[in-house]
């Protein structure tokens, strides 16, 4: 009996860090200097060819009318349940820091093709959601692409393990039911933190379900409808979870919660303009907050 | 009621259960499987902060590390001694670079893997937390172990930045591929170190704020988890941080806990609020005063962004790389100008309100109502983004340390504010050595020749690179390991 209740708070313990004299240590997943520095020159790559493309259409005169400063939403966000959602972004983070981000950091220490093949299989997953969406958006193009993605991964990517897609220069651009809400000319709505999952804003909230409900209406393989499926779904999360560097709180800043809102609402509201391509988006009212 | 009904009625409850459980936990489930909303803040941390746009959660950037210093505002004006441009010695090119950062094809080579341990202590000196920043009870540090035994590489970040700063990583990475054991301390600016640590809650006086640095330096390398064995200790940091660098050692000179062996200083300021001064007058220039002025970027910057993002929307590219390139928007110098002051505005918000709820001057929030945890700030940040350095000093800084300090004049603050104050070891002793920019817009030409003059053969002065332009590139990785083991012969160019 004793030995049971050791062994419960040695694992506790373990759980929460050694810790010693106030200090508490955690263990995270190795650094990856090298490969880092390969991604940033990767990513300048893809910013210099996208600044090409910007001067070319340009020069040729293909460039959608441009967006003018009186275009941008106001600098203010609509946030009518601040004091809700503050709550629910405190819960978040002491959720993240007592078991989704330790379990994703363990995680994060299994071999790297193991955890490379995991994440495929999800993103694999997912490419049906992208296709359908692609579809109800009219953008066949990329649906077809999406498809293709599909195809090629769960065959010679033997069920999705490996992305031989991408080497082929198929690349994944994913979209979501909330993206096609918002090419139905959707505004994001109200800011709203989800409990475990973070920032969203109403229409988001609602793709994510509308996502969840094309995964389980289809069904792929009984992978939705098992009584395993919470189990692959916790498997995703964690996944998912390790791939994100985001660490609650980890600018210090009494800010963080406007400051991470403000990022958020303007990320989601550049990408929507860019649904629009050939159009100026709809004028935004100053007297109406961001996202309204 | 039959055994079959029973039988049969348990089994659809049992099914019900099922259903609903299985329908509970997949909702829950799928929703992170569907798309982790966290994993939507691709816009990265610092190159949005370099656009302007908001603070970082990595909390590191390139126009953040620059010096805590301030205006030129009647505080004992030659003091600061504010003279030329407000982009210091930085042309065009500097300002280019300052946002920019080291090209990442010009990175030193770096290891494939940092085991990377975290470190969360209390600090038995730390003075009572204000609610409102519970989040920052504990001062986080990061540690990686060699396997055998090595010298311990401690460094220190630049203004606002935190210990796993990317600047911070970079250094990291080199010095661990060197064979140092590498402990990363954030920089007496950032708030977790502010509410943690600090012993006055009011940031920005450099012999305070390396003194409680250097004490919690004392009490991590005591209790390091595993005891690695450690044949010798060097101290570096970079912009703010380097000026700490080198208060650290001399203040290991004099208690000796650490025999600290080299200092190596990665482009210190010389005067702190001379520094500062020339960041609020760079915010001016480029922004205006109050309010408007940041809207009337964040539209600009907006609009770009978009239309950026719009046009590069066709490519088969990643296109979170796209929306994360914040800076790839910025074309004029006046836009360089603008990121590089706001990013440190944004930086200095989080040290003012710290400050205002330490040192109770009123000047947020009345004392004797502070915030409460989950109230909406919006209010003091609109109030803060528009104010400047100098307010802190003169409502803040000035009032605490002249209330605190026997015989402390506004004078004598600015005065010890300025590396002069470790001028004599800076001189004599040769285990210190700098790294800096002939374009760096944290400097005037007069620092620059003072530091010239006061450390002759042991600093290097590189030809280009603004503000950390360099920081991480193949020569200045190469000349500070170099100045670390000893093995420095160069010259001031």
């Amino acid at each position: 009996m004793r030995t049971g209740w050791m062994a419960v708070i040695g694992t506790f313990g373990l759980a929460a860090g050694c810790a010693t004299d106030g200090i508490a240590t955690h263990r995270l997943p190795a650094a990856t200097p090298a490969a880092d520095v390969a991604d940033a020159i990767q990513k300048a790559d893809a910013v210099a060819r996208a600044k090409q493309q910007v001067k070319s259409e340009q020069a040729t005169g293909e460039a959608p009318p441009p967006l003018t400063p009186a275009d941008a939403p106001p600098i203010t966000t609509y946030d009518p349940f601040e004091r809700v959602n503050r709550f629910t972004y405190r819960f978040n983070a002491r959720f993240d820091a007592a078991i989704f981000l330790p379990v994703a950091n363990g995680y994060g220490r299994l071999p790297s093709p193991l955890r490379t093949g995991v994440h495929n299989f999800f993103d694999n997953l997912r490419e049906i959601d992208t296709m359908v969406n692609y579809t109800i958006q009219g953008r066949l193009g990329r649906g077809v692409r999406s498809f293709g993605r599909f195809v090629i991964n769960s065959t010679i990517g033997i069920g999705g393990l490996f992305d031989f897609a991408t080497r082929l220069h198929v690349i994944a651009v994913p979209t979501g039911f909330g993206t096609t809400l918002a090419s139905w000319g959707l505004h994001p709505g109200p800011y709203l933190i989800i409990p475990l999952l973070g920032p969203s804003t109403l229409r988001e909230g609602v793709g994510l379900l509308g996502d969840y409900g094309l995964s389980y209406g289809v069904n792929i393989a009984n992978l939705y409808r098992d009584d395993q499926s919470y189990a692959l779904g916790v498997v995703d999360a964690v996944d998912q979870r390790s791939q994100v560097s985001f660490r609650y709180y980890s600018t210090g800043s009494p800010f963080e919660y406007d400051n991470i809102r403000f990022l958020y609402v303007r990320k989601l509201l550049i990408q929507d303009a860019a649904l629009h391509e050939h159009a100026v988006p709809e004028r935004p009212r100053s007297d109406q907050p961001a996202g309204k | 009621m039959s055994a079959w009904d029973y039988t049969h009625e348990h089994c659809e409850l049992k099914s019900a259960i099922m259903h609903r459980r299985r329908a509970a936990a997949a909702v829950v489930t799928a929703l992170c499987l569907s798309s982790l909303c966290l994993s939507s803040l691709c816009l990265s941390s610092g190159e949005a902060r370099a656009a302007g746009f908001a603070t970082a959660p990595s909390g590191d950037s390139v126009g953040s590390a620059t010096g805590l210093a301030g205006p030129a505002t009647g505080l004992a004006g030659p003091a600061t001694g504010l003279a030329g441009p407000a982009t210091g010695l930085a042309g065009p090119a500097g300002l280019r670079a300052t946002v920019f950062g080291t090209p990442p094809e010009d990175i030193a080579p770096m290891p494939a893997a940092v085991p990377l341990l975290e470190i969360d202590a209390k600090m038995p000196w730390a003075l009572q937390t204000p609610t409102v920043l519970w989040f920052d009870r504990q001062l986080r540090v990061w540690f990686s172990a060699q396997p055998h035994p090595a010298p311990l590489a401690i460094v220190i970040a630049g203004t606002g930045a935190d210990g796993n700063a990317a600047s911070v990583a970079t250094l990291r990475g080199a010095l661990y591929g060197a064979g140092y054991h590498v402990l990363t301390f954030p920089s007496p600016t950032f708030p977790r170190f502010i509410v943690s640590t600090s012993r006055t809650g009011v940031a920005g006086d450099l012999q305070q704020d390396g003194e409680d640095l250097y004490d919690a330096m004392v009490r991590i390398v005591r209790h390091l988890p595993h005891h690695p064995e450690i044949t010798a200790i060097d101290v570096l940091g970079y912009s703010l941080g380097a000026a700490h660098a080198g208060i650290v050692k001399s203040i290991d000179a004099r208690k000796g806990e650490l025999h600290i062996r080299r200092a190596v200083m990665i482009e210190p300021p010389v005067s702190l609020f001379a520094s500062m001064a020339r960041l609020d007058a760079l915010f001016l220039s480029s922004i205006g005063t109050g309010e408007a002025g940041i809207e009337r970027l964040y539209e600009r910057l907006f609009a770009q962004l978009a239309n950026f993002y719009r046009a590069a929307n066709s490519l088969q590219i990643d296109q979170s790389d796209i929306l994360g390139a914040a800076t790839a928007v910025l074309t004029t110098d006046q836009e360089f100008s603008a990121a590089i002051a706001l990013t440190f505005r944004l930086d200095l918000m989080n040290v003012f309100f710290a400050g205002d709820l330490y040192a109770k001057t009123g000047v947020l929030f009345n004392p004797g109502s502070p915030p409460r945890v989950g109230q909406p700030l919006d209010a003091i940040e609109r109030r803060l983004r528009a104010t400047p350095f100098s307010a802190y000093l003169d409502r803040v800084f000035f009032p605490y340390y002249l209330a605190h300090r026997p015989h402390a004049t506004r004078a004598s603050l600015v005065a010890d504010n300025r590396l002069d104050i470790i001028r004599d070891e800076l001189q004599t002793n040769q285990d210190y050595y700098v790294q800096t920019n002939r374009d760096d817009l944290i400097l005037d030409a007069e620092e620059l020749d003072w530091l010239k003059r006061t450390l002759g053969s042991r600093i290097v002065v590189y030809d280009h690179g603004g503000h950390l332009g360099n920081l991480g590139g193949r020569a200045q990785i190469a000349d500070m390991l170099a100045m670390l083991a000893g093995q420095w012969h160069g010259n001031a160019p």
